[in-house]
């Protein structure tokens, strides 16, 4: 026993390496730290802990990524999985940490990440694209959000508009949303071509609405989010995208433009201050 | 060090009933019947961090029905400093639901900063009954109330414990006046695969320190037992419960079905079998045979835990 584990500490440390790490521990020295019974060994009890630590992590990472499992199939999401543990193995308390690093990790290690970007696997991207909207979409389920209190109403003055707490913007190399909510209705969509896509996240009386946009309406809302006022959004826009202002300040106030529907959508709180 | 002061808190918890696990999956069904069931157990991390839905249905369902804390996360064997920042989320998420109590279970779920997401066991000895009671006083001094502390279930046992699990709780409880729920599934789980008496375990129990317990099923996997909370409670366990009833003085009980979790009104009626166990003498069943459902099975299940966002979701062109 001079080598085995011997303090609380040392054998914490030697148990949870066995976990993570289940060919590092030979059957003989599991035998020796860990007591048989009449129905299991020591290598027995510890496999069932072992086997337990990936199948459990695995599930909830399937729960938090369905439409990644989907395209890529449970074994080969499974063994993404396998990789992105052992390299980054949890470190909270919450479970709803676990994929948080999961898109960033397929990014950094994709086996073509050294070629430029026109040589590069475009299903690569799509993966990495529809990880990072499965994460932003998970985030937004449990992020402080506004319900219980009033929103904006047509009347707020455009002054007084702020974004609402649960809302977040994304824009994509491909489809992502759509994909997402194609699996979501229990079909089988094809990989989908690469399309820029803009989308705006609103969490409302707890149900998370994935609103799809034009560039312009996502260049207004980055402005927003980024702590501008209406009219300098508006301006954000006509100097970004060469676009006449009188035209983007038309399109917002239109009997049924953006400001209407977006202020019906819960997109915006009244402030209070101009 | 005696206890200091928390022993009477504990021993004077309420009996609550016959309780379930507040699962997401019954959010709706909770909150549209208001169904008469005695109490709930939320799993403190469900809910601690929560800004959105399950921190509004907790709000609402402590308005309506007594509730308490249960935690999988604390890791009051680990030798890893306590986490203080997830202590101060507890202790708000308690002074806002008002939980009966508060618990968690005789365990560590990581080391080095790394989390396990399991709860895995302990060696019993000496050493780890000081290190684990100065922890618990610690984490009741910071919270302000007794700690509630179960015993897990095990698939293995360290060469170097000396100490019996019944007997190293009760030292437990009285160095520092917390409470324990004795989860009587897993002293079946945990006595089959160790091939110890489950009614000795029983016996030899501080049962005037429980304060809860807890029923659940597990899957009999021929040559061990997975605690996999994914089934009815089967006819050995409920007679052990019988028993544990009547030695624990009534004190409340939850079911706990956390894998392939049927209608709550299902999970209602399996807990009620409770009021079948709570008289007559205690007749141990022969141990069945094993389940079919052998391959995959995950112990300590989590995933229930990690809400299905899919369907709280629309998508939109405005």
């Amino acid at each position: 026993m001079s080598t085995a584990p011997a303090s609380l500490e040392e054998l914490e440390r030697w148990m949870l390496g066995a976990l993570r790490f289940p060919p590092g521990v030979a059957s003989g020295e599991a035998n020796e730290v860990l007591a048989a019974s009449r129905r299991l060994s020591g290598a027995d009890g510890l496999a069932i802990y072992q086997r337990s630590y990936f199948l459990r992590i695995a599930s909830c990472m399937r729960e938090q990524f369905p439409a990644l499992c989907h395209a890529l199939g449970a074994d080969l999401f499974n063994d993404f999985v396998a990789e992105y543990i052992a390299a980054m193995p949890p470190e909270s308390y919450t479970l709803y940490d676990l994929g948080r690093r999961f898109p960033g990790y397929l990014d950094n290690t994709r086996p073509d990440r050294d070629a430029v970007s026109a040589e590069r696997e475009t299903w690569i991207d799509f993966m990495i694209d529809l990880a990072t909207f499965e994460r932003q979409l998970f985030v937004m389920f449990d992020a402080p959000g506004h319900e219980g209190r009033p929103f904006a109403a047509i009347a707020t003055p455009d002054g007084r508009l702020r974004l609402q707490p649960c809302f977040a913007l994304g824009s994509y190399r491909f489809p992502v949303a759509v994909y997402y909510h194609e699996v979501r209705k229990g079909r089988a969509p094809e990989l989908p071509p690469l399309e820029d896509s803009f989308l705006a996240l609103v969490r409302v009386d707890y149900l998370t609405h994935t609103i799809l946009m034009s560039q312009p309406h996502f260049v207004f809302l980055t402005a927003m989010a980024e702590g501008s006022a209406v009219d300098d959004a508006l301006r954000a826009v006509s100097d970004r995208l060469s676009i006449p202002l009188s035209s983007v300040r038309r399109s917002w106030l239109a009997e049924d433009g953006v400001r209407r529907r977006w202020i019906e959508a819960g997109f915006f709180v009244d402030s209070g201050e101009a | 060090m005696p206890d200091t002061g928390y022993r009477a808190t504990a021993i004077d918890m309420p009996r609550l009933g016959l309780g379930l696990g507040l699962r997401n999956v019954h959010f709706g069904h909770i909150l549209s019947e208001w169904p008469e069931v005695d109490w709930f157990e939320a799993i403190s991390e469900n809910f601690m961090d929560s800004g959105g839905q399950p921190r509004h249905v907790i709000r609402r369902v402590a308005e309506r029905y007594p509730v308490v804390l249960h935690g999988v996360s604390l890791s009051i064997g680990s030798t890893d400093p306590l986490d203080f920042g997830y202590l101060a989320r507890l202790k708000a998420l308690a002074a806002e639901v008002r939980p009966a109590w508060i618990s968690d279970h005789l365990c560590w779920t990581g080391v080095l900063g790394a989390n396990s997401h399991d709860l895995l066991p302990l060696p019993l000895t000496e050493e780890a009954l000081k290190h684990v009671a100065g922890r618990v006083r610690q984490v009741q001094d910071y919270l302000e109330r007794p700690l509630i502390l179960e015993n897990p279930s095990t698939y293995v046992r360290f060469s170097q414990s000396t100490i019996e699990e019944p007997a190293f709780l009760r030292a437990l409880a009285d160095a520092t006046g917390c409470g324990l729920l004795l989860d009587v599934n897993n002293v079946f789980v945990s006595c089959f695969n160790a091939a110890t008496d489950p009614v000795s375990y029983i016996e030899a129990f501080p049962c005037d320190r429980v304060v809860q317990m807890h029923l659940a099923g597990h899957q009999h996997c021929g040559t061990h037992i997975i605690d996999t909370h994914d089934r009815p409670v089967r006819p050995e366990v409920w007679e052990l419960y019988r028993l544990a009833w009547a030695r624990c003085g009534g004190a409340s009980t939850l079911l706990e079905w956390d894998g392939d979790i049927p209608s709550f009104a299902e999970c209602h009626a399996e807990v009620l079998k409770a009021k079948r166990y709570m008289q007559g003498r205690f007749d141990p069943a022969p141990i069945g045979a094993g389940d079919d459902r052998a391959a995959g099975s995950v112990s300590n299940p989590v995933d229930f835990l990690v809400p299905k966002i899919m369907r709280d979701t629309v998508l939109e062109r405005i």
